[in-house]
């Protein structure tokens, strides 16, 4: 009679399942409201992201493109080093674009497709001829005809990227990736790409059998979209929530798009290096990074080795755990072979091959900081940081990749032995130099310092020092423009000076030397960068006018009016100096330097040209007979030395430059198509005992030897005469005279009396007579 | 009194002689057309002296002149090169012919852009710099045309057909700036150089 034993439980009121019931499902409505705005959210923020710009794409900078056509002075060696520079590969045949065979007195080459700035230029086999003195003849291979000029690609030099995040990339169109690393990239990377749906139940299945198996993580389960989520909108630490977001950005991803444009952000996404603080991102950029090369050129071992890279770019550093490496691409390769990409031997002999890789330890790209530093402040002026950063501008440099080597080379080679010689501590000397074209006001080579790979301090554009002598030639300039006052014989002092300055000081010159060395004539008195007879032409001529003709060359500030000027109390940077000397290289004719020619947008689109600019701003004539006493200096003067390294037959014109207590060795001066500069001196402007003959000549001479310069051509103007000249008196000479000098004078002014020793004067038997009237 | 008969003697043939030296020192030019000229002014540009090709220039000093009507007409024409073909490489050649084709088609940047690439190949050679300053008028940048017929023009040394080019180049330049008086000089270069050639 005992009740149920569960009337002892009290019982729920329906009302409480049903509240119950109600709580859970307002919750859940909730909660699934929450999660749709979760969603929508995260799919606003995957649309926008991969529909809009998807990558802010750093403008890409190029060096000028070598030109192939017959009379080119270029031999085998020139002409290998240079296809090397360019990434293409040495083979006995042409295999496709960006590869060569080289015979002994000829060259195949299968040039790639480039898009110029006036245009696309398909690929095309050429064949070019060579000969002692260069390139005999530039056929096509195919139809055999002649050439008459064929532009080579020009090299990718650097990038202009965000100085903090420094992202940089390359892109490529999926058609553009090979097969080979298409599917190799999804073999290993994730073999149910196409099945899945963002994530891959297989692969997480797969994966956590093969790790239990193993004890540890073997095998990663994310797919290659959830890879690209990663990459593109997420952060790298490990949390739940980061996996979460993941998960269904990953879906979402797939809802909106399809599988190849997934992929193709993929390869362009994906990070696979760095470089200081520049990340490379995506297959392009990697393939240039470390094998100098497009995609399209690739190898079996080199794409295994990118896509081995995929899997930790900081662990498999090529070039920092080459081993570690070289086992993982071999792993690779064999997944290529196990999945049937490739047969057996093409597995056994791309493991065969080393890693390959190109450059140095930095990489393929970011080769010459200094030039690319120039022409980021080139471009600052006309266009806006993002710009330059984000919309993937193509721009077009001047930089000749021979010169700037040449120029790298010399300065580097150069101050170790000359440290050496000179018994200077090793590693104290500094250096900075340039290289111009004569005429277009193109700079073709830049180093800022001896540390040519170092992009810091720039002194080629920055470090403004003392150009002593270097300021000479504008002092002689400034008098030979005065043609009825002074010619390049008029006779100088060379005595003694003493002036009062200004501030009350003394200053009294002295020579180099410190001798006295007679009456000289002027132009002799420049080739023996002689100061006495410097200050005393400087001081008739004036301060005001010699800063005229400084400023005139192309320096742009204002020099202080002070006799020292005349011996080069003026600051100047070393590509200024390139500058003012090309301005007399070109006769007078001042084109601004300039490193960039072109600009154009990603897909191609002429934006800006620079094109040639040129105004006249000094006197031909006299300028023609201040670069005839330039050569002077060369053969007979303070550079005479030039001449145990180049040969007799090249005539160059130049002017060294010292500074007081010998702080700074200048050297500047010009052929007939290069006008180039070398400074050396110290960062801390203590004296480093070398002249600008002793230092910067040193460099110089190898450098104009490595440039294959053109000679100069002395041809006079219509407003310059030449006259043969009496050394001793300057009047005018004849076969009589023992030591006689060709000189050009300007049209009028050169001397008219005879000298003594001329035989025409022995028809004037009076001739001294006549002088003492005159 | 020695010294003082010597002073005399001094002063009475240094006379005579000075004055003679001085019609030595009016040295005459070699050029048939020109006999009897003395040297100018250094102001006035004259031709390059004989090593370059000897160019005639009959009309320089006051073309008008009708004395000038006696002097018969030179034998023959200078030899400067009349075209870029003389003095040009294939490769320069082939340059100016695809900017030529680009300028007829008025695609003045691509023209502009193979001069120049041939310019980097040839610095001094003044076809093609002339062939730029064309091209930099088309452009409309017409103080770069004038610059670089200018600087064609000194680097022809004394090249009539270069020269008549770039005066055109020139007077066409002022004009468009409102130069009015620079263009006429101008003008009056273009048509002195092309009496000299009608001459010829």
């Amino acid at each position: 009679m005992a009740p149920p034993v569960r009337h002892n439980r009290p019982r729920v009121p329906r009302q409480f399942w049903y509240g119950l019931a109600a709580v859970v499902l307002v919750l859940g409505s909730i909660g699934l409201v929450a999660f749709s705005f979760y969603l929508v959210a995260l799919d606003k923020d995957i649309r926008t992201r991969f529909a809009g710009v998807r990558w802010a794409l750093p403008a890409q900078v190029f060096a000028a493109p070598l030109e192939l056509y017959s009379g080119l002075n270029l031999d085998t060696g020139d002409l290998k080093h240079e296809l090397e520079r360019l990434g293409y590969r040495s083979s006995t045949a042409l295999e496709g674009p960006g590869t060569f065979s080289l015979g002994k007195d000829r060259a195949d080459i299968f040039i790639r497709a480039f898009h110029f700035w006036d245009g696309p230029r398909a690929e095309s086999k050429i064949s070019v001829k060579l000969a002692a003195d260069g390139i005999a003849e530039v056929t096509d291979v195919g139809s055999g005809e002649p050439r008459d000029i064929v532009r080579m690609d020009p090299m990718l030099i650097g990038s202009i990227y965000p100085q903090q995040q420094g992202e940089d990339r390359v892109l490529v169109k999926l058609e553009e990736v090979p097969d080979l690393l298409r599917e190799g990239l999804l073999a290993v990377e994730d073999k149910d790409f196409y099945d899945h749906f963002g994530i891959s139940i297989r692969g997480v299945l797969r994966a956590s059998f093969v790790n239990l198996r193993a004890g540890h993580t073997v095998q990663g389960a994310s797919t290659v979209t959830q890879q690209l989520v990663r990459n593109f909108f997420l952060t790298l630490d490990r949390t739940w929530t980061r996996k979460f977001n993941e998960m269904f950005m990953s879906i979402l991803l797939e809802r909106h798009y399809s599988k190849n444009d997934i992929l193709e952000a993929y390869f362009n996404e994906i990070y696979l290096g760095q470089d200081g603080n520049r990340a490379i991102h995506g297959f392009g950029l990697a393939s240039w990074f470390y094998f100098n090369k497009p995609i399209g050129e690739l190898r079996d071992h080199e794409v295994a080795l990118l896509v081995g890279v995929v899997k930790g770019a900081s662990y498999y550093n090529p070039r920092r755990n080459p081993v570690r490496a070289k086992a993982r691409r071999d792993l690779v390769l064999r997944v290529f072979k196990e999945r049937g990409l490739i047969d057996d031997a093409e597995m056994q002999s791309a493991i065969e091959r080393p890693l390959s890789l190109a450059g140095s330890k930095q990489g393929g790209v970011e080769r010459y900081p200094a030039f690319v530093d120039m022409v980021k402040r080139q471009l600052r002026g006309q266009y806006k940081d993002s710009d330059l950063t984000d919309e993937g501008l193509r721009i077009f440099t001047t930089l000749d990749p021979r010169a700037q080597e040449a120029l790298e080379r010399n300065i580097s080679q150069g101050l170790a032995e000359i440290e050496k010689t000179k018994k200077l501590p090793a590693g104290t000397l500094e250096s900075a130099g340039v290289v111009t074209s004569v005429g277009g006001g193109d700079i073709l080579g830049v180093v800022g310092g001896r540390d040519v790979r170092y992009s810091g301090f720039n002194r080629a554009l920055d470090s403004r020092r003392s150009i002593g002598s270097l300021a000479k030639p504008f002092v002689y300039l400034t008098a030979l423009e005065q043609g009825d006052r002074y010619n390049l014989h008029t006779i100088l002092e060379d005595e003694p000076i003493q002036l009062k300055l200004p501030t009350k000081q003394i200053w009294a010159p002295m020579n180099y030397d410190r001798k006295l060395h007679g009456p000289q004539p002027l132009y002799m008195a420049l080739a023996q960068s002689y100061n006495l007879p410097t200050v005393r032409l400087g001081l008739e001529v004036g301060e005001k006018a010699v800063a005229t003709t400084l400023k005139q060359a192309g320096y742009t500030s204002d020099p202080p009016l002070l006799p020292s000027m005349f011996l080069g109390a003026v600051d100047v940077a070393p590509v200024e100096v390139a500058q003012m000397f090309g301005t007399i290289a070109a006769g007078g004719f001042q084109s601004p330097l300039s490193s960039i020619r072109e600009v154009t947008t990603k897909e191609g689109e002429p934006l800006n040209r620079y094109p040639i600019r040129v105004k006249q701003t000094l006197p031909e004539g006299p300028v023609y007979l201040i670069t005839w006493a330039m050569t002077q200096v060369m053969r007979l003067g303070t550079g005479r030395s030039v001449y145990g390294v180049v040969p007799d037959e090249l005539t160059l014109a130049g002017k060294s430059g010292t500074t007081d207590d010998l702080r700074d060795s200048w050297f500047s001066g010009f052929s007939g198509d290069r006008v180039a500069v070398i400074w050396v001196g110290r960062d801390d402007y203590k004296p480093m005992g070398l002249t600008g003959s002793t230092g910067a000549l040193y460099i110089w001479s190898r450098l104009i030897k490595d440039l294959k310069v053109k000679s100069l051509d002395l041809i006079p103007p219509p407003d310059v005469e030449e006259q043969l000249a009496d050394s001793i008196t300057g009047l005018r000479a004849d076969e009589g005279c023992q030591s006689r000098v060709l000189i050009p004078y300007l049209r009028g002014y050169a001397p008219q009396t005879w000298a003594p020793c001329a035989h025409a004067a022995e028809s004037q038997p009076m001739q001294w007579l006549r002088e003492i009237f005159q | 009194m020695r010294t003082s008969a010597r002073a005399v003697l001094v002063l009475l043939l240094g006379s005579l002689l000075a004055a003679c030296a001085s019609t030595s020192g009016e040295r005459t030019t070699t050029w048939p057309d020109d006999v009897g000229r003395t040297i100018p002014a250094p102001t006035q540009p004259l031709p390059p002296p004989p090593r370059q090709p000897i160019p005639i220039t009959p009309g320089t000093p006051g073309a008008g002149d009708p004395s000038l009507a006696m002097i018969p007409p030179p034998k023959s024409l200078p030899v400067y090169p009349k075209t870029a073909d003389e003095i040009s490489s294939q490769a320069v050649l082939s340059l100016m012919k695809q900017a030529r084709t680009a300028r007829a088609a008025g695609q003045y940047d691509q023209a502009s852009g193979a001069l120049e690439r041939a310019q980097r190949i040839e610095p001094r050679n003044y076809f093609v710099w002339s062939a730029l300053g064309r091209v930099y008028l088309d452009k409309k940048l017409y103080d770069n045309a004038e610059s670089v017929a200018q600087k064609s023009n000194s680097l022809a040394r004394g090249n009539v057909y270069a020269q008549l080019e770039n005066w055109k180049v020139i007077a066409e330049a002022r004009q468009a700036q409102g130069d009015a008086v620079g263009a006429l000089q101008a003008q009056a270069k273009v048509d002195e150089l092309q009496r000299n050639l009608a001459g010829g």
